[in-house]
């Protein structure tokens, strides 16, 4: 290449020749330009620096060793400039006959400019001419080779110069990590790496005190937009108004066309339809009726603005002042969050069978303990026991009157039946059972009629205690009414609810000795129902009222219920006993947590007519009342044993099926006590049993 | 035959052959015919009628139940391929059966009070038992041959004892269970009446049950039976009539027993499975190793007669009163309770204990239920309503409905393979006879 560069360039050189004797000084200096050219090797350049760089062939190739090695960090694209005048405006030299000097200090000499024409045709001719570029510096075109249009396309795209690089190459992790049996350094931890940075303590100690002082100041003080919208809605700015009842005029429909001072005359109205609106009622007539003007200059005073303004007036001096609060809340939200019904069962929803038999209203009903057995009394006067899983009546007692309650004895094995009855009541031996329970139960019925001389003596205006003449039983008389018979869990008391008996209202009897004992208690009021508490020597006493609970053993009143309802009409202990149903006249159910208050924790409007017995379910929660609207609603009660928690009731099941008879529905309920079963008895003479 | 001559042209049309696993008069070519597609049952079962009358002309025409890929068809054909998803291109293939279903009904035997158990095991006579405490044994026509008397309180179930080697003799052992606590066993001779009924009184009586006594079970070669009762347990006994002497002594004691009919011998439970909690309304026991039993604890469990161990326990969430194993190799457990529901089970499936069948056309709870011992598909239930179903695993439809008690139906049994008897509320034992059951 260098000998082609001697040939093509032989006339300048020999300018060259003459200017590198006239300046020696620069001989060095062009050496050094020289090699830098050397490094270049691109023709392009060699053509260009042709004349400056005749010396490259005459001087020797030595000093080109040399400097290659001592630049050989240079980097290998960078050209060193032909021309010497460094960073200045080129339109010093734009009337000088040269563009600079050269690293000898020769003045180079423009080129002669092409005519514009004259290029222009050749660029036409040559179909590389969009390569050219006119370097105005070095006062020469460089034409560009392929490979650097290339790379200039890709710097345009914004990829790497060189296709070759890629920019995502993966990771290699060169480093054999795997086997590495000791780390880098074996160096023990240091102990800098255990204790708190002295110097960061410094520094956290300096900002703290700053911010003590005050000099750091952490919450920036709130900017306030300057801006703000000019024409915002009126009425939000006006409730923020000052003053303690703005009122806001209410807002002007938007005029419409008709109102325009001068409307389309569609919009006016004939002489036919005013007349018309004449003959209209005065609430019935358009309020505005459109008229045209030539000019908005014509349009009268607005007529009704004295009046309007009046009016306005009026209404803010007698409007009440005060402001109604909407609420917007979701009425569903508002419900507590019960759990759904299904996650509930089993539960009684549907019935499948009926007992047929008695004549008239059932009264009263009873499961046996083991629930083999339902016994029931009805007004009919007949007492009756089922058979639970085939419907089956199996004995019928006459008792002549109708029957008030029926109770079986809790205790299994132990078959008495307590029936009241009139102004009776009467244990009766139901013989279910084998023979030793009989000889038991026999011996239990079998009243001395030594003994019942000597209980004549002693208090004969209590109660008699007879054999019954009729069936194997005991009947014991009483001066008025009983209505209810309840059974202590151990199956020898039992308690009788006499509502006219005044202060012998409850009277707790003790079958083994035939005994009869008053309730030592003032009453209060008249007595519904007794409950015993199925785990304590407790007893509540429901009167009209209220709901009193007291210690047997103690003698002393430890609580009164108060549900505050019109007139209580049944109650029922829930197995654990600290929490208590109430169910009244009115049809409402009150839940009591002992625990928490006298106060009822819930109460429950669900019937529309009065709540005739509420049961608890002995296993499962569930709790049940029934109503003369001839309907039983089951509830699901969760007790928790957790006190923190309160009880959880959900309403269940409407259960509907009796017929109302006399005005009367469902008179007794009563739940199996193994299964989700509740029994229900109706004015209609059938009881049902409704299963899961 | 024209069955589409007034229809025109918008029904469409399936290609179908009928095929049939019947005997060759009940048979017909098999070759494909197009039949409208909106045939139900009953079209189909026109036709096949009349296929059968053009090869045989005094063929007397018969109803037929029809099954694709071994389900019943119980729409219409449309219906049922576009449920079932069948392509009504390709030729479909249709099994016909003999339709199950009671074509005959037996005059009802009236008794005294409520029947509350039935077994159909012999193939001569019918066993009832009733709530008057009575048993009694029953030949077709009405006709009651033996009274067994003893029992105080209603009898609950009743069950024959096959002692090993004495299918083909005429001398009949039955074991009835009673509300008054005891299970007493019987022995008479089945041919021995005629005229009027033959009074029978217990050989042994069995005390110890705590309470009443709801189900028995025999063991299947007779040695013992096992008897379910109120008081929550199971108990097992030993029918011979000493439990410590040999066959010989026992032989001759039986002897004495037939001529006097005084002496009765008492004995005790020889073990008791304990593990329910209420009531075990249901038990059975098929195979000589396993009894299962269903309780008012909402169970079905399994006991392992030797050790006494349930080795099985399926829960149900009803309260069950009825139970039956059988079905596809003697598998499968039947149950009905205190719903609608008779729900079936397959035990041997791993992990689910869902039942795989459930059939609900009941409308009340189900009282008895009880499996066809020679086919794997059909069983049998009663219900309160007062109806009793014929069920056929193939479609959840009931295959027959058989409505002749005017009260609860309480039990049920097959007789003979091809007759459904039931008891119930009505005191009626009432057979419904020539169900044919292939």
């Amino acid at each position: 290449m260098r000998v082609a560069n001697g040939l093509v360039l032989g006339d300048s050189a020999k300018e060259e020749m003459e200017e590198t004797k006239n300046n020696d000084d620069n001989v060095k200096k062009n050496e050094l330009n020289h090699k830098q050219g050397v490094d270049d090797e691109e023709p392009r350049n060699l053509v260009l620096n042709a004349a400056s760089n005749l010396e490259e062939a005459t001087l020797d190739g030595e000093a080109e060793t040399n400097q290659r090695v001592e630049e050989s960090d240079s980097s290998e694209d960078e050209v060193a400039p032909r021309n010497t005048v460094g960073d200045v405006p080129l339109k010093w030299y734009k009337d000088e006959e040269h563009i600079g000097y050269d690293i000898t200090g020769k003045k180079i000499k423009k080129q002669a400019r092409k005519d514009m024409l004259d290029s222009f045709l050749a660029g036409v001719d040559n179909s590389k001419n969009w390569r050219k570029i006119y370097d105005e510096y070095n006062d020469e075109e460089v034409e560009l080779t392929k490979q650097e249009t290339g790379l200039i396309r890709r710097l345009l795209k914004g990829k790497t110069p060189h296709e070759e690089v890629d920019p995502y190459a993966p990771y290699v992790d060169w480093f054999v990590w795997d086997d590495a049996k000791h780390p880098l350094s074996n160096a023990p931890e240091p102990k800098r790496r255990f204790i708190p940075s002295k110097w960061e303590n410094k520094k956290v100690v300096e900002l703290v005190r700053a911010i003590r002082r005050g000099d750091i100041k952490l919450d920036k003080p709130k900017e306030e937009s300057r801006l703000y919208l000019l024409w915002g809605d009126d009425s939000s700015s006006a409730e923020k108004a000052p003053g303690i009842n703005y009122i806001p005029a209410p807002k002007p429909k938007l005029a419409g066309h008709e109102e325009s001072y001068n409307p389309s005359v569609e919009y006016i109205p004939t002489k036919e339809e005013i007349d018309s609106y004449k003959q209209m009622y005065e609430e019935d007539r358009p309020k505005f009726i459109p008229r045209r003007f030539e000019s908005l200059r014509n349009v009268p005073a607005y007529e009704n603005a004295i009046k309007e303004s009046f009016d306005r007036c009026l209404d803010l001096y007698l409007c009440p002042r005060t402001r109604k609060k909407r609420v917007n809340i979701d009425p569903e939200s508002l419900k507590p969050k019960l759990p759904s019904r299904k996650d509930l069962k089993p539960y009684p929803s549907k019935c499948y069978f009926e007992y047929k038999g008695h004549k008239d209203a059932v009264r009263s009903i009873s499961v046996e303990p083991s629930g083999q057995w339902l016994a029931s009394g009805s007004n009919d006067g007949t007492v009756r026991i089922w058979e639970v899983e085939t419907g089956r009546c199996i004995r019928i007692w006459e008792v002549g009157e109708g029957v008030q309650c029926v109770a079986w004895n809790p205790m299994t094995g132990l078959t008495i039946l307590a029936v009241a009855v009139g102004s009776d009541v009467l244990l009766l031996n139901t013989g279910i059972g084998d023979d030793e329970e009989q000889d038991k139960i026999k011996k239990l019925l079998h009243v001395e009629a030594t003994s019942v001389a000597n209980h004549s003596d002693h208090n004969a205006s209590l109660v008699d205690w007879l054999q019954h003449d009729k069936y194997e039983g005991i009947r014991m008389r009483f001066l008025k009414t009983v209505t209810s018979v309840e059974w202590h869990r151990k199956g020898d008391y039992f308690s009788t609810v006499m509502p006219g008996g005044d202060s012998r209202g409850i009277l707790i009897h003790l079958l083994s000795k035939k005994l009869t004992q008053k309730f030592s208690f003032k009453q209060h009021g008249i007595p519904v129902a007794t409950k015993f508490h199925p785990s304590r020597s407790y007893i509540f006493i429901a009167t009209k009222k209220a709901v009193r609970v007291y210690d047997l053993l103690k003698q002393k009143l430890m609580r009164k219920l108060e549900p505050s309802l019109r007139e209580v009409s049944s109650i029922a202990v829930h197995p654990s006993g600290d929490n208590v149903i109430v169910g009244s006249r009115e049809g409402k159910l009150c839940w009591f947590d002992m625990d928490l208050s006298p106060q009822p924790y819930r109460k429950l409007e669900c019937h529309p007519k009065d709540i005739t017995n509420v049961a608890f379910h002995q296993s499962y929660p569930l709790f049940a009342s029934c109503s003369e609207d001839s309907t039983s609603y089951v509830f699901h009660g969760m007790v928790y044993s957790d006190l923190n928690q309160n009880p959880l009731i959900v309403p269940l099941e409407i259960l509907r099926g009796h017929a109302a008879t006399n005005g009367r529905g469902v008179l007794d309920c009563a739940f199996h006590p193994r299964q989700p079963w509740l029994f229900t008895a109706g004015s209609d003479s059938v009881i049902k049993l409704y299963c899961h | 035959m024209d069955l589409d001559d007034g229809y025109g042209e918008a029904m469409r049309r399936v290609q179908v052959r009928f095929t049939t696993k019947l005997q060759s008069p009940l048979r017909v070519s098999p070759t494909s015919i197009a039949i409208p597609s909106n045939l139900t049952r009953k079209g189909l079962s026109v036709i096949v009628n009349n296929l059968l009358k053009a090869v045989n002309s005094d063929w007397e025409p018969q109803p037929f139940d029809f099954l694709v890929d071994d389900e019943l068809i119980r729409m219409s054909l449309e219906e049922f391929l576009l449920a079932k998803g069948i392509s009504a291109e390709k030729i479909l293939e249709i099994e016909y059966i003999k339709a199950v279903a009671p074509r005959k009904q037996e005059p009802p035997c009236l008794h005294d009070d409520w029947v509350s158990a039935i077994s159909g095991a012999n193939s001569s006579l019918i066993m009832t038992g009733s709530y008057d405490g009575f048993g009694r044994m029953w030949k077709t026509g009405g006709l009651c041959t033996h009274i067994l008397e003893g029992h105080t309180g209603a009898i609950t179930s009743v069950c024959m004892v096959n002692p090993k080697g004495l299918e083909s003799s005429t001398s009949l052992c039955v074991a009835t269970a009673s509300k008054d606590r005891t299970l007493r066993l019987w022995k008479f001779d089945s041919e021995l009446s005629i005229g009027h009924p033959s009074k029978v009184r217990s050989y042994k009586t069995l005390n110890g049950h705590k309470s009443s006594v709801q189900s028995i079970a025999a063991h299947p070669y007779g040695a013992m039976v096992c008897s379910g009762s109120w008081d929550s347990t199971i108990n097992l006994w030993r029918t011979n009539e000493s439990d410590a002497d040999g066959d010989s002594t026992s032989i001759k004691k039986r002897k004495v027993d037939n001529d006097t009919r005084e002496s009765q011998s008492e004995s005790e439970a020889l073990s008791s499975f304990v593990g329910h909690t209420q009531c075990v309304s249901s038990v059975v026991w098929q195979q000589e190793e396993a009894i299962y039993s269903a309780s008012w604890d909402h169970s079905i469990r399994r006991w392992d007669v030797e050790t006494g161990k349930d080795s099985f326990n399926l829960f149900c969430g009803k309260a069950l009163n009825c139970l039956d194993v059988g079905g596809e190799s003697s598998a499968l457990i039947a149950a009905g309770g205190s719903d609608p529901v008779l729900r079936i089970w397959d035990p041997r499936k791993p992990g689910s204990l869902a039942p795989v069948f459930q059939f609900s056309s009941h409308s009340s709870w189900i009282s008895a239920c009880k499996w066809h011992d020679q086919s794997w598909f059909h069983l049998v239930s009663a219900s309160y309503d007062g109806k009793v179903m014929l069920w056929d695993l193939r479609t959840a439809w009931p295959v027959a409905v058989i409505d002749l008690h005017k009260d609860k139906v309480l039990c049920v049994d097959w007789w003979k393979g091809d007759s459904v008897i039931s008891g119930g509320a009505d005191a009626k034992l009432c057979i419904s006879s020539e169900v044919s059951i292939s």
